[in-house]
């Protein structure tokens, strides 16, 4: 399979801060340090379930943001509307912009509202608010939904917030591409920064845990106790690299290139799909636009969840791009499944393997003592596949 | 790299006709495309209108297991995708592969199908809903179906932007070209009507009884609608090789968010005019090329007064012909903006200004050379399409006739100049 031509050279991309809210730890420190406590990572207790009774469910396949409590970052006031989605969101926002260096006791530092940005991707929405109100709409009268909660239920509207309470007006884009649109909003990113219509943007993804979106993963059987139904939200903020240096900031690591595909089942009559030759086509191509050979690569951060089905057709199209020994990881074993957060979950993960981490849970080679390049990759239900290629900042 | 991109297909389903042909006449000869709604009853809210497109069959347009395998939303979305394919004149072979990628844009998506999950699910428990309806849902669906219909293998996403989600998706469609990750892209957008959206808008008190006239005085809110419009967008390269007639030129766009509150606009309209601002000058021209305006007009008070404002703030002194389409159709949502850049088109290819109805006592707060009641004629060949929408997401995009505006280094350099 040869990649496609790569498009024209563009100025590089740098990760300058992290902002992370996930069952594993809330802000950057925390999550990285998560990540380096193997005892934490293995065997972890499921949860009580904060965010819906499920009292009736026995030892349910969840992972929560426990004892999640947004005022700690966002004061009291303003929250009473808020949906969870749009809090996760926020605060991971928040905690990017501080992380990096452009925010400081909630003003701008460096850059401006006008320049700065948020490109944010969600696969469900906000469940919560669309249950809350057609419950009230179907079991007492439509005339009494509460007016203040219905932009809740509109697909961007958390995206919409994170622009009101951070002032991001450059732009806001919220991405919908299921598991694959958090790496699908470092690329759209790479398009917006390239047409200079931001010098700073919050990209990633959040997903929150809600009791119509557990009950359909179980009900479809997509869940087990390897495969837990997470939620979370991650942003990194990214600059062109002369912006970066411009303002002395931090780097954490380079974005290098990016790939996607989609590859529908051949019967005409199957939806859900693991398409293992769109990964590889979209893992080829990202190697490709960053320039990077596949022995280059010292860990993939797969997106296996412990579902067969789609861990085989991962494992087949990365053992097709890379040598027997390359590390290959599955995060989500650890984090659970984020859906539209995955993505940025999984960038989140290759940022603490860049700065020294190592690399957990293996599934197939070993791990290194250092992570030059690391690669993330994402498989949607579909067929439809991602993958992006960081490096280690090197100033 | 850089290219210029054109529209060479259209396809439209709307309350006023499937198919450009007959979107193009009724849109021109200002009919009307709102009536009682028919899928679901509104008799208590006190509300009964809505630019529900009736005339729409899935069937007429998909195959058997096409229409089995995904929602309304999705159905209208590919039937349009189809009509834009075969108006084209594009080979399939050209659809196919890696090169080729989908963008559509929407506020709700596969909502019917949520409809069905959660009235199952909220009135007979859990056993009550289907495992076979639940991978039909989700916003993500909408560019898969379509692309696994055209062949389409390259990026497929959604841009859920509300009632700005057509330019949000077209104006990335054309950076996707220009960034040479795709050579054809086929965007816009869609969106259904459906009773919870319906309920909100009604206790928003946003909602008009029987007619939405955007920019009167005596305005009294929105009538939702619902439809799909797509585009086939080509560089240019693509374009002259297979030998396609440009229909019209994507000139550039402009993005802002206002940060301000979730459902009303901003009251300085800052975000609103630096959107329009940026469409202008990444257009590569001035406020005086521009001909003709397509109104986002949604027919509420806050959102004509601050449309005004932007309108005065770029234009002066000059009255610059402007019309909202929302009249006849309807606030389509996430579709709105993609069926009026269609409208745009029409404009472009036919030099026909679409009227804005039941425009009756002139707003001296919204004081402007709206095309009232009846289709003008007019140069046209340069077109602003303005979505101002809810979240304060501001997008308007330019379009134009071929080859009109000036090669794409000088609009790079003006925009950073005018940035700077």
């Amino acid at each position: 399979m040869e990649p496609l031509p790569s498009p024209p050279r563009r100025e590089p991309r740098v990760i300058t801060g992290l902002g992370i809210v996930s069952p594993l730890g809330i802000g950057r420190e925390a999550f990285e340090a998560a990540l380096a406590t193997p005892e934490l990572l293995s065997n972890r207790p499921l949860s009580p379930v904060e965010t819906f009774d499920a009292t009736k469910l026995e030892n349910p396949p969840i992972a929560e943001v426990r004892g999640f409590d947004p005022a700690k970052y966002l004061g009291d006031k303003g929250l009473r509307t808020l949906d969870r989605l749009t809090k996760l969101m926020v605060v991971a926002a928040r905690l990017g912009l501080v992380d990096a260096g452009i925010k400081k006791d909630g003003a701008f530092v460096h850059s401006s509202p006008q320049r700065a940005g948020i490109v944010s991707s969600n696969a469900y929405g906000s469940l919560e608010a669309i249950v809350e109100l057609d419950r009230v709409a179907k079991l007492e009268d439509a005339r009494y939904i509460n007016p203040a909660k219905f932009p809740n239920t509109v697909a961007n509207s958390a995206s919409g917030y994170v622009s009101i309470w951070e002032s991001l007006q450059a732009l806001n884009v919220a991405v919908s591409d299921g598991n694959c649109g958090g790496l699908d909003a470092f690329a759209c990113a790479d398009i917006y920064l390239d047409s200079e219509r931001a010098d700073v943007l919050a990209v990633g993804g959040a997903e929150a845990m809600s009791e119509a979106l557990f009950l359909a993963f179980e009900k479809f059987g997509a869940l087990s106790d390897k495969t837990r139904l997470s939620e979370g939200a991650a942003f990194a903020i990214v600059e062109p690299e002369s912006h970066a240096r411009a303002r002395g900031a931090r780097g954490l690591a380079h974005i290098l290139g990016f790939g996607t595909a989609f590859i529908p089942p051949e019967d005409d009559s199957t939806l859900v799909h693991a398409s293992s030759e769109a990964l590889e086509r979209a893992v080829r191509d990202a190697l490709a636009d960053a320039g990077v050979a596949p022995e280059e690569v010292d860990v993939v951060a797969s997106s296996m969840l412990g579902v067969t089905l789609f861990d085989r057709s991962e494992l087949r199209a990365l053992s097709a791009v890379f040598p027997k020994d390359t590390c290959i990881t599955a995060p989500k074993l650890v984090l659970g499944e984020t859906l539209g957060a995955g993505g940025a979950m999984g960038v989140a993960t290759a940022l603490a393997w860049l700065g020294g981490v190592t690399p957990a849970p293996v599934v197939q080679g070993a791990a290194k003592a250092k992570t030059r390049i690391a690669l993330v990759t994402a498989m949607g239900f579909y067929g439809n596949a991602s993958a992006l290629v960081l490096k280690r900042y090197e100033s | 790299m850089s290219t210029r991109v054109y529209i060479t297909g259209v396809g439209v389903v709307s309350s006023l006709g499937l198919g450009k042909e007959e979107f193009y006449r009724s849109v021109a000869a200002g009919q009307s495309g709102i009536s009682p709604v028919s899928s679901f009853d509104a008799t208590n809210l006190g509300r009964l209108y809505a630019g529900e497109v009736k005339q729409f069959r899935a069937r007429d347009h998909l195959t058997a297991v096409e229409s089995r395998r995904m929602g309304r939303c999705s159905a209208m979305a590919l039937a349009a995708a189809r009509m834009a394919v075969g108006d084209a004149g594009i080979d399939a072979s050209h659809l196919k592969g890696p090169r080729a990628a989908v963008v559509l844009g929407t506020t709700m998506g596969e909502a019917d199908i949520l409809e069905d999950l959660e009235g199952a699910w909220i009135q007979k428990g859990l056993r009550g809903v289907h495992r076979s309806l639940l991978p039909k849902y989700g916003s993500t669906l909408l560019p898969i179906h379509v692309a696994r219909a055209l062949g389409a293998q390259g990026m497929v996403l959604t841009l859920p932007a509300a009632c700005a989600a057509g330019n949000y998706a077209i104006g990335f469609g054309a950076d996707l070209i220009r960034s040479g990750r795709a050579d054809v892209v086929v965007t816009g957008s869609t969106e259904i009507i459906q009773e919870l959206q319906f309920s909100g808008f009604v206790r928003l008190a946003a909602m008009a009884t029987e007619r939405c006239q955007p920019f009167d005085l005596n305005r009294q809110g929105l009538i939702i609608g619902e439809g799909a419009g797509v585009v086939v967008l080509e560089s240019e390269a693509h374009a002259v090789r297979r030998g396609a007639r440009a229909q019209a030129e994507v000139g550039g766009y402009g993005m802002t968010c206002d940060g301000y509150h979730i459902t009303r606009p901003h009251p300085e309209a800052v975000g609103s005019i630096e959107a329009m601002r940026q469409a202008i000058t990444r257009s590569g021209i001035t406020p005086a090329d521009v001909d003709f305006i397509n109104a986002h007009g949604t027919g509420t008070k806050a959102n004509d007064q601050a449309e005004s404002k932007v309108i005065h703030d770029i234009f002066g002194d000059r009255r610059i012909p402007i019309s909202s389409m929302k009249s006849m159709l309807g606030h389509c949502m996430g579709a709105a903006s993609a069926v009026e850049a269609i409208g745009c088109v029409m404009t472009i290819e036919k030099g026909i200004y679409p009227p804005t109805i039941g425009y009756e006592t002139p707003d001296p707060e919204c004081d402007m050379d709206v095309v009232a009641n009846v289709a003008r004629t007019g140069k046209g060949e340069i077109v602003l399409n303005n979505s101002l929408a809810f979240g304060g997401y501001n997008a308007v995009a330019c379009f134009a006739k071929p080859d009109v505006l000036p090669p794409i280094a000088f609009r790079r350099a003006l925009a950073r100049d005018t940035a700077a």
